[in-house]
């Protein structure tokens, strides 16, 4: 097992034969339309709260449906597409192995964005599964899973044809190929068919947890790990640091599902395991902060000059605000307070918008010249895109948190539910506010990539 | 083995996954294994049962629609009842989750931050144990209300109208409206109406303490069913004398009806604001004076 | 930024955050221990969670000696070198 010398990989492939540029194009195409749709719904919502929706009364535009529809669009449709997407160009580049089969991709693809509009449908007709993170109607369950499973094959055989050491990485992508299929199953099938009550409860905690900690999560970082070394030209500062952070990710995190059900009638001694172990991954997400940052340390100027390592930067500083919020809000002197109240809005979008989308977005941003092989047509609208986007989020987390203070404190000082609504309607305005400016940065992306298109098309 | 492949495979991938999944949901699971799962038929109690009733009897040509006429036989007629109820409560249930109503209404009560005193008591276990809980509905997130508490606290016309309109009722309410529930106005509820409103009705109709109101104190004035009544509410006064809470002088004159018009509902139970306010103010003693008389007059 | 300013900060910044840790890590498991002592029915409840994470976490310690000892952590960094590596053979053309 242990060699000393380990013998340079030399790759018997070309790029063009390892990556399949077309579908990388396809899987980002669809991942900006289902970040479309996702952020309209989450604009009608926001319109709903400040009670000023123009679709009122309407079934089809019940914002009780588009706030599954918002959930579910990032989730399956923004993130994963993207994801794969990436996936695509980083796996094979990786291990120097084309994956399993070319048509077993486009198949995927298409199975992919079929059940994603299935979700979307089921979910706008009133179908909806009653597990939150996973509404996909019980009927797209099983092809789901399915696709799941296809994609765990297809990027998992060149992982396994690999030889010599394992890049971090890799070690991400292959438990996370494992954990999805895993979580999925666990989560969809379990509390609807083989539990009720509060187990399921329980199991249902811990499928929301998991498919952040173990689809996203190690998806993100193993691509973060990829290409933030490519883009500022140096290892990563400790190979061995990067290592740990991969085993505390995967011993703690799945051991925390029940810290979003505390209080609950679950077993106390089992909320607070889940407490403790929330705490301990916060050590293990300061190890691979200071491993990022050890690698960009007096390079500073890079984050400047280099837009995606931008915004994976700025994306990482939100991570740890996020994993330092959750060590903090998962104490049961926290959850007293902020349990059911804006607080855990605001901490979701800093997740999933200010983390892993902005991680997403940098590497569009970096792989888009590449496949078109073309530059970006405009900077100026890249630098709005960055800019709406992340000072949109960091407006719309700060006033979600402190607004989630002001419920919870009202709420246990007894004061009259609609004071809690009323008091509320300012700070969701400003949201709503914050909100169309992310989706002002999406504008500006989708158009700047519709005039590199132009530009590469006439071009040619 | 930490390096290699199979060592992420089975340690990381399988191995750490499925310690969280003993830990984290089979404990839960096996703890809770000796509480029966109840079935749709065995939920349906008399005070569901009442509110149903209720619906039939006040939207008479829509439930007729909805579930036909009931049978003419006693025993019939009772199978017959509970059987469209509980199909009721089915279709209510598959509404709510559709809708998504459980994203902004939750159905627990925490043991913590005064939600006892707001919401009524803490959530047990053996209340999510039935087929209604797949997957179970603690929700996430209270943009409104918890409700599982909720029935009996509010009249059947007094949901209709909300579901219809609900900033009619509550004002500022951010809570959508509803009209596919009806038939164009709000006394025509069509089926999907006369369902969502039995499964709102259904929560919490399990509790000894319903229905609940917020700061709730049985009333004073004896009971005259029987004896035992008198007792328990004897029993009921002590307690509340003891926590000595003023602003419960409105609620506890009136009886808990669950069938009152809205106009007399609303303002107990509705608005508790502008009601509760000018009673907190009023001075503890002259506040607590009839809870305190309680106690000797109950014995007589 | 010189050295010995550098030192200086992480020294304020570890006894800021250590102290208060530690103060507060003491005072919980000086509690932990007088429930477990003083409470003879709920003691074993109190440390039931703390034995399991201790037990699960000291099997994963073994495995982690065993690899170590075996020379599994010989050579760590070569992966990041190889991959950067591979990046530039494989642009090479472009």
């Amino acid at each position: 097992m242990a060699t000393l010398t380990i013998p340079k990989t030399q790759s018997v492939y070309t790029h063009e034969e390892l990556v399949d540029e077309k579908i990388i194009k396809w899987y980002f195409a669809a991942a900006l339309t289902f970040l479309t749709t996702s952020m309209l719904a989450g604009l009608l919502v926001s319109l709903q709260l400040i009670r000023h929706n123009p679709f009122a009364g309407i079934e089809l535009f019940s914002p009780g449906r588009w706030r599954m529809v918002h959930t579910n669009a990032v989730a399956y449709g923004f993130l994963a597409n993207g994801f794969l997407g990436c996936l695509h160009w980083a796996i094979p580049r990786l291990t120097l192995q084309p994956v399993l089969d070319r048509r077993l991709s486009w198949f995927i693809f298409a199975a992919w964005q079929a059940v994603v509009g299935a979700t979307a449908a089921g979910i706008l007709l009133g179908e909806a599964q009653g597990l939150e993170w996973g509404e996909t109607p019980v009927w797209v369950d099983p092809v789901a899973q399915l696709g799941l499973m296809l994609v765990a094959l297809n990027f998992g055989t060149p992982i396994a044809r690999m030889k010599g050491p394992m890049y971090v990485t890799l070690w991400y992508f292959m438990a996370a190929f494992i954990w999805t299929p895993l979580t999925y199953a666990m989560g969809n099938f379990i509390p609807e068919y083989f539990v009720s009550g509060t187990s399921a409860g329980a199991v249902g905690g811990l499928f929301i947890h998991d498919l952040v900690g173990l689809f996203v999560t190690p998806l993100g970082w193993g691509l973060m790990y990829y290409f933030v070394p490519i883009l500022i030209k140096k290892p990563i500062w400790s190979h061995g640091l990067s290592l740990v952070g991969f085993w505390g990710l995967a011993f703690f995190y799945p051991l925390q599902g029940i810290h979003h059900f505390l209080y609950t009638p679950i077993p106390m001694f089992l909320q607070y395991g889940a407490v403790v172990s929330t705490i301990a991954v916060e050590l293990v997400v300061t190890t691979v902060i200071i491993n990022f940052f050890g690698s960009i340390w007096g390079n500073w100027s890079i984050v400047r000059t280099n837009l995606p390592v931008r915004y994976f930067y700025t994306g990482m500083v939100f991570y740890f605000l996020t994993c330092l919020q959750c060590s903090f809000q998962v104490t049961l002197t926290f959850q007293k307070i902020i349990h059911f109240s804006d607080w855990v809005v605001g901490h979701a979008h800093m997740v999933m918008f200010g983390v892993f989308s902005m991680w997403i977005m940098g590497m569009m941003i970096y792989l888009f010249p590449r496949l078109l092989k073309r530059e970006w047509a405009s900077q100026s609208l890249l630098e709005w895109h960055f800019w709406l986007s992340t000072v949109g989020l960091a407006v719309m987390a700060g006033d979600l948190i402190l607004l989630g203070l002001f419920q919870g404190w009202s709420w246990a000082a007894l004061e009259p539910w609609d004071a809690s609504t009323e008091f509320s309607v300012p700070f969701w305005a400003i949201r709503a506010i914050a909100g169309l400016a992310m989706f002002g940065g999406l504008i500006a992306l989708i158009t700047n990539i519709f005039k590199t298109l132009k530009a590469a098309s006439a071009n040619a | 083995m930490f390096e290699s492949k199979s060592g992420i495979f089975y340690i990381a991938g399988i191995g750490f996954f499925v310690l969280a999944f003993v830990s984290n949901a089979l404990v839960p699971w096996l703890m809770y294994n000796d509480i029966p799962e109840k079935t749709v038929a065995e939920l349906i109690n008399p005070n569901l049962r009442y509110q149903f009733e209720d619906l039939a009897r006040r939207y008479p040509e829509a439930f007729e629609a909805a579930y036909g006429k009931p049978p003419g036989g006693d025993a019939e007629h009772d199978v017959w009842w509970n059987e469209k109820c509980g199909d009721a409560l089915r279709v209510g249930h598959k509404i709510y989750v559709g809708e998504g109503c459980w994203h902004c209404h939750s159905q627990f009560i925490r043991p913590v931050s005064n939600e006892e005193q707001r919401w009524g008591p803490v959530s047990r276990s053996a209340e999510y144990q039935n087929e209604l809980q797949r997957p179970v509905l603690f929700g996430t997130r209270r943009v409104g209300p918890d409700l599982c508490r909720e029935g009996g606290r509010r009249s059947n016309d007094w949901h209709a109208v909300h579901f219809f309109k609900p900033d009619s009722l509550s004002q500022e309410s951010p809570m959508p409206e509803y009209p596919w529930f009806f038939d164009g106005s709000a006394d025509k509820p069509n089926a999907k109406g006369l369902a969502i409103m039995t499964y709102v009705q259904w929560l919490g109709s399990w509790q000894e303490s319903y229905p609940y109101y917020e700061a709730y104190v049985q009333s004073a004035l004896p009971k005259p069913e029987s004896v035992e009544a008198d007792a328990e509410a004897a029993e009921g006064e002590e307690d509340a004398a003891e926590e000595g809470m003023a602003e419960d002088a409105e609620p506890a004159v009136e009886t808990p009806a669950g069938d009152a018009a809205p106009a007399d509902d609303m303002p107990a139970s509705d608005t508790p604001a502008a009601e509760a306010a000018p009673a907190a103010e009023t001075p503890a003693a002259e506040g607590a004076a009839p809870a305190e008389a309680t106690p000797t007059e109950a014995p007589k | 930024m010189n050295r010995s300013g550098a030192w200086t900060i992480t020294i304020v910044f570890g006894v800021i955050i250590l102290i208060p840790s530690l103060l507060g890590f003491a005072m919980k498991f000086g509690e932990l221990i007088t429930l477990t002592k003083n409470v003879s029915d709920s003691g074993g409840f109190a440390i039931t969670p703390v034995v399991n994470y201790l037990l699960a976490s000291l099997g994963f310690f073994c495995l982690l000696m065993w690899a170590a000892l075996n020379g599994m952590f010989r050579d760590l960094e070569q992966p990041k070198y190889n991959m950067l590596e591979n990046e530039r053979e494989l642009d090479r053309n472009v």
